[in-house]
């Protein structure tokens, strides 16, 4: 297996958020892990983009351990939290300058990436202007800078509309099919059809769940 | 090129946006404040300049000889410029002196100039003053009223002495005329004895002049007043950004130095802009202090890089303060709050040396009192290491505890 977490665990104040959260994903595959609110969704995606640090585990790519060396997980892994982490005050153009020179971006905006997520009809607008999915848009380009191999999005659909919404599906299928790995914390259903395994986060334990397309049964999941 | 760097740079984008907006804010406090500066210490000066001890002369006031001598104190004495005499009735003078228009009240006794031409001295003035009047200047009041007798009884000895010398030696034809010459050489000598004396005003901190203080504290309180424009641009609401900083290889130390260094170009551009008025107004000599007296604007630009210093660390407490709020409301009030409360227990407004002794200390130890000493010992072109080591080491503390506010905001999320 290109990933995998092995007996992660995290506690706050006594409180076990993430209990041994072991799992494996392959190449081009995406997983979606479902939970209620304060499951602890966030804190894993967080640890695995090095922004917490686990109590213990292992966060295995390619045979390396990057919560040992959490330096070595900024080119590998790419991470777009549930608000957008964007300059308000500043254009699209400015706050993707942050993270790509200018060449790189030029040549992104023709046909890489952010072209397929459409960035270029919002280039010059100030994020304060934005819509919800132009903002997420625009995380996600901010995160794919360096063509990650693991995508790591939490909620990343979460109150969009429709048009943004199958955006940002299109998008991840062809990362997906580019061979990369996409790990997504989710409440939404049609975020479920992109996932190739689905896990759900309860009381800090990973469980893994066939989603047949019973809401009602999954809601009794969780 | 670093991450921290390019962060840095795509901050100072950011702020440089609302540059204008803050600019406009900053000049209109600026033009206030300098308002006030001016009115105030101008007022200040000229009252102090002007000031009189209104002391209520009340009693016994039926001798014409009294009242020759309060009149000849209210119009020749050198202390007609300090003390205003005003006889009145005691009803008139109880009134006066509740509702805080005398500093004083002279009481002279029944029968107190009959007593003091027979020789007899046994009657007292009473000089009445408040509870919360003891001061320096009830002190030379008391002085002066002691001074007062001493001359009356000792003068009295020397024409009752010389009196007593004319009549045994039978000049009665001489002898008004003598006690007159006297009188006359007794009360030139009262009248001339400013000559023995020179006052020198020394300032009254740091060996400042009252404008140099003045202009020193409230240049200090506008660059408190500065960062307070800046509250919906640094106070943190979410940390979605910070983590994203975070996952990208930027941590805490690197997000705090890209946004600090920021918000101190900022800042620096504000006091720059700040200054150019400033500059105009010494050039012109509209405007002075005494420790710059016939040196136009020069001074200023000396005191512009000292002035750094201050405003690094200024920027940083402020900064520090928007790292610990979470709503721009809070920061501003928070920032307004400190702004004022310790730039008075500094001194900004009012002299520390008036404060009872537990504030100045307080007051000094503040960052703002480390501040106000830097900059005055800068104004006076005096050393101030102990005060500048204070202004850095704030500045070092407030820098690593936004590090370390900013890393437990991250990892709490």
């Amino acid at each position: 297996m290109e990933m995998e977490l092995a007996g992660i665990r995290k506690s706050y104040k006594k409180k076990n958020v993430l209990v041994n959260i072991s799992l494996s994903i392959g190449k081009g595959n995406c997983v979606g892990i479902l939970g209620g609110n304060g499951s602890g969704k966030s804190t894993l995606l967080s640890i695995l983009a090095g922004v917490q640090k686990a109590d213990g585990g292992a966060f295995i790519y390619q045979g390396e351990d990057l919560l040992q060396n959490s330096s070595k997980i900024p080119p590998v892994l790419g991470y777009v939290p549930q608000g957008n982490p964007l300059i308000e005050e500043l254009n699209a153009w400015d706050n993707l300058r942050m993270w790509y020179d200018r060449a790189t971006l030029l040549q992104e905006l023709e046909q890489g990436a952010l072209a397929m997520l459409g960035i270029n009809s919002f280039l010059k607008t100030p994020v304060h202007k934005m819509s919800g999915g132009m903002k997420k848009r625009l995380s996600i380009a901010c995160a794919v800078v360096a063509r990650p191999k693991i995508l790591v999005l939490d909620e990343p659909s979460a109150a969009l509309d429709l048009v943004c919404k199958e955006n940002i599906y299109r998008y991840l299928e062809r990362y997906k099919a580019e061979g990369g790995i996409v790990l997504l914390a989710t409440h939404d259903m049609q975020e479920l059809e992109l996932c190739e395994q689905c896990y759900i986060l309860k009381e800090g334990v990973l469980e893994a769940y066939q989603y047949d397309g019973d809401l009602h049964h999954l809601a009794g999941k969780l | 090129m670093s991450r921290s760097f390019k962060y840095f740079e795509v901050q100072l984008k950011r702020v440089m946006k609302t540059f204008p907006r803050q600019m406009i804010v900053n000049l209109l406090v600026c033009l206030c404040v300098g308002v006030l500066m001016v009115v105030f210490i101008r007022d200040g000066l000229s009252a102090q300049d002007g000031q009189k001890y209104r002391i209520g002369v009340v009693g016994d006031m039926s001798d014409s000889y009294l009242g020759f001598g309060i009149t000849a104190l209210q119009s020749i004495d050198d202390s007609r410029f300090m003390i205003e005499l005003v006889t009145m009735t005691r009803e008139e003078a109880r009134t006066a002196f509740e509702k805080g228009e005398l500093y004083a009240i002279v009481q002279i006794p029944e029968g107190m100039m009959e007593a003091i031409e027979s020789g007899a001295n046994d009657k007292r003035i009473s000089y009445i003053a408040a509870e919360g009047q003891k001061g320096i200047g009830t002190m030379v009041m008391g002085q002066i009223v002691d001074v007062a007798s001493t001359l009356v009884t000792r003068s009295q000895s020397a024409v009752f002495g010389m009196q007593s010398i004319m009549l045994e030696h039978g000049m009665q034809e001489e002898f008004w005329e003598a006690t007159n010459a006297l009188n006359l050489l007794l009360i030139e000598l009262v009248v001339n004895r400013s000559g023995l004396y020179d006052v020198e005003v020394l300032g009254i901190a740091n060996g400042l002049s009252i404008e140099g203080y003045y202009f020193c504290g409230i240049l200090l309180f506008l660059l408190l007043l500065a960062g307070i424009n800046n509250s919906p641009l640094f106070t943190r609401r979410q940390t979605d950004m910070p983590r994203f900083m975070q996952s990208r290889g930027v941590g805490a130390a690197g997000q705090v130095a890209g946004e600090y260094l920021a918000y101190l170009c900022l800042m620096i551009l504000c006091v720059v802009v700040i200054f150019i008025p400033l500059y105009l107004c010494l050039e012109r000599e509209w405007f002075t202090i005494p420790e710059w007296e016939g040196m136009g604007a020069e001074p200023l630009t000396q005191f512009l890089p000292a002035l750094l210093p201050v405003t690094a660390m200024f920027a940083a407490l402020q900064f520090l303060l928007y790292e610990i709020m979470a709503g721009v409301v809070s920061g501003i009030l928070l920032q307004f709050l400190c702004g004022i409360g310790m730039g008075y227990l500094s001194g900004f407004f009012y002299p520390a040396a008036f404060f009872p002794d537990i504030m100045q200390r307080l007051g000094r130890i503040m960052p703002t009192g480390a501040a106000l000493r830097y900059v005055n010992g800068s104004v006076a072109k005096e050393e101030s290491g102990m005060a500048g080591f204070g202004v850095l080491l704030y500045l070092a503390v407030f820098l690593v505890l936004s590090v370390y506010v900013r890393r437990s905001r991250i990892r709490r999320g």
